[in-house]
């Protein structure tokens, strides 16, 4: 079952009363069909959306900065709007004055994934590429890539561990039973919790229009009681689209405000 | 602007919510796989496992008091 | 009445996802009232701000742990 499959057998005429359970979607609406292939590739509408975004997000930010003038023009102040409110709010908060040399990262992350999850939101795409659990995976690795190299980097390898591991002011032998708890806290979970916390808010989020959605085209009957509820659907529909518009650009932020703050945590001095 | 000047950042690494939730998932986790090593050491079959994840909380925890709940 | 009868035995699948759903309805309210209240007194007095974020930490803590263990216990009893 893929998602095309789902839209075919959901569209056939199947109505409250007509004798058929509600088609309800299931995680099959994530998979889709290859659209074309190139080379030995075949590009799903997950990876062509991707890479639209990637050409939106750097062609906006392309035409804002190419050219800079000291008078700055109407796209060239969009971009610094965005650029200080990533300086001002991420990278100097959570890092420190150390922050700047990390603040075209941080751009990067912000507004990619701020766009990739607004592809929910845009008419005839309406998928939020991150609830393909691949791309936060991947963000999250490589800011995990980022952050171990930096502690140690910074510290040195006994300084790093230290760093990551130890916590302060403790009796000499509860260390031994506590340094696991922080090691496997700060090398494993985080990365992990990461990509979990961006995928299921942008999962839960798809699932639960899909719901409402797929539920109003199937109360649609004629009775009244299938009226009414079909038209209390398509309003939790409307609903759950606006709060999903909040929740996108705040999930972009908090992935990019908690790397801003484990990059600053591997950059400060030891205690 | 200085570091942790935000109104969310508590004392010792900033967003607790996130490191205190990290904190004690991995402690449970962490003793939990030495709970259920333990058992298959030992030949039982999921005694040891449970005390191990009740252990780890109980560590978890008190790494979050040491972290979080002095007064520094 | 018979077709909610059978209706409720065709619910097949992952009892701990229930288990964890039922288990995070009371955590979730205990959280929710530690931050509220917290932030009432930090507005009321933002002198002891610093103390009542410590003790704000340490209720988050407990109350947290047993929504964490609601999430473990499915995967040590299956």
């Amino acid at each position: 079952m893929s998602a095309d499959v789902v839209l075919a057998a959901s569209e056939g005429g199947c109505h409250l009363f007509s004798g058929c359970g509600f088609p309800a979607p299931g995680a099959e609406i994530f998979i889709f069909d290859p659209m074309f292939s190139i080379g030995p590739f075949e590009v799903t509408k997950p990876a062509l959306m991707a890479a639209v975004t990637a050409l939106i997000v750097i062609a906006f930010f392309w035409a804002a900065f190419s050219k800079a003038k000291l008078v700055p023009g109407r796209i060239q102040a969009l971009g610094e709007m965005g650029y200080l409110f990533v300086r001002d709010q991420i990278a100097r908060p959570m890092v420190g004055k150390e922050g700047d040399k990390y603040v075209p990262y941080f751009m990067t992350l912000f507004f990619f994934i701020w766009m990739l999850n607004f592809m929910a939101f845009v008419p005839l795409i309406q998928l939020p590429v991150t609830s393909r659990v691949a791309f936060p995976a991947l963000f999250a690795l490589v800011s995990w890539v980022i952050y171990m190299t930096l502690t140690f980097k910074r510290n040195g390898l006994v300084g790093g561990f230290r760093n990551l591991a130890v916590p302060s002011g403790l009796p000499g032998w509860v260390y031994i039973l506590l340094t696991p708890i922080e090691l496997l806290s700060n090398i494993i979970i985080r990365p992990f919790t990461l990509t979990i916390r961006l995928f299921a808010n942008m999962f839960a989020g798809h699932m639960l229009i899909a719901v409402f959605s797929i539920g109003a085209w199937y109360l649609v009957s004629p009775s009244i009681i299938g009226m009414a509820s079909a038209t209390a659907s398509f309003t939790m529909a409307i609903v759950m689209t606006a709060f999903e518009l909040i929740i996108q650009f705040l999930q972009a932020y908090i992935f990019t405000m908690l790397v801003a703050s484990y990059i600053g945590q591997a950059l400060e001095e030891a205690h | 602007m200085d570091k942790d000047t935000r109104p969310g950042a508590g004392s010792g690494g900033s967003n607790p919510g996130v490191t205190i939730t990290s904190l004690i998932l991995s402690g449970m986790i962490f003793y939990g796989g030495v709970g259920w090593l333990v058992d298959r050491w030992v030949g039982t079959e999921r005694v040891f496992l449970p005390i191990g994840v009740v252990l780890g909380l109980v560590a978890a925890l008190y790494l979050v008091y040491v972290r979080f709940g002095r007064d520094q | 009445m018979s077709a909610i009868l059978a209706a409720a035995d065709a619910v097949t699948g992952s009892l701990g996802a229930v288990g964890y759903g039922l288990a995070a309805i009371g955590p979730g309210i205990g959280v929710g009232l530690i931050f509220g209240n917290g932030v009432q007194a930090m507005a009321r007095q933002p002198e002891m701000t610093n103390v009542i974020r410590t003790n704000m930490f340490i209720g988050f803590a407990l109350t947290e742990a047993l929504a964490l263990l609601g999430f473990v216990v499915p995967f040590v009893f299956p």
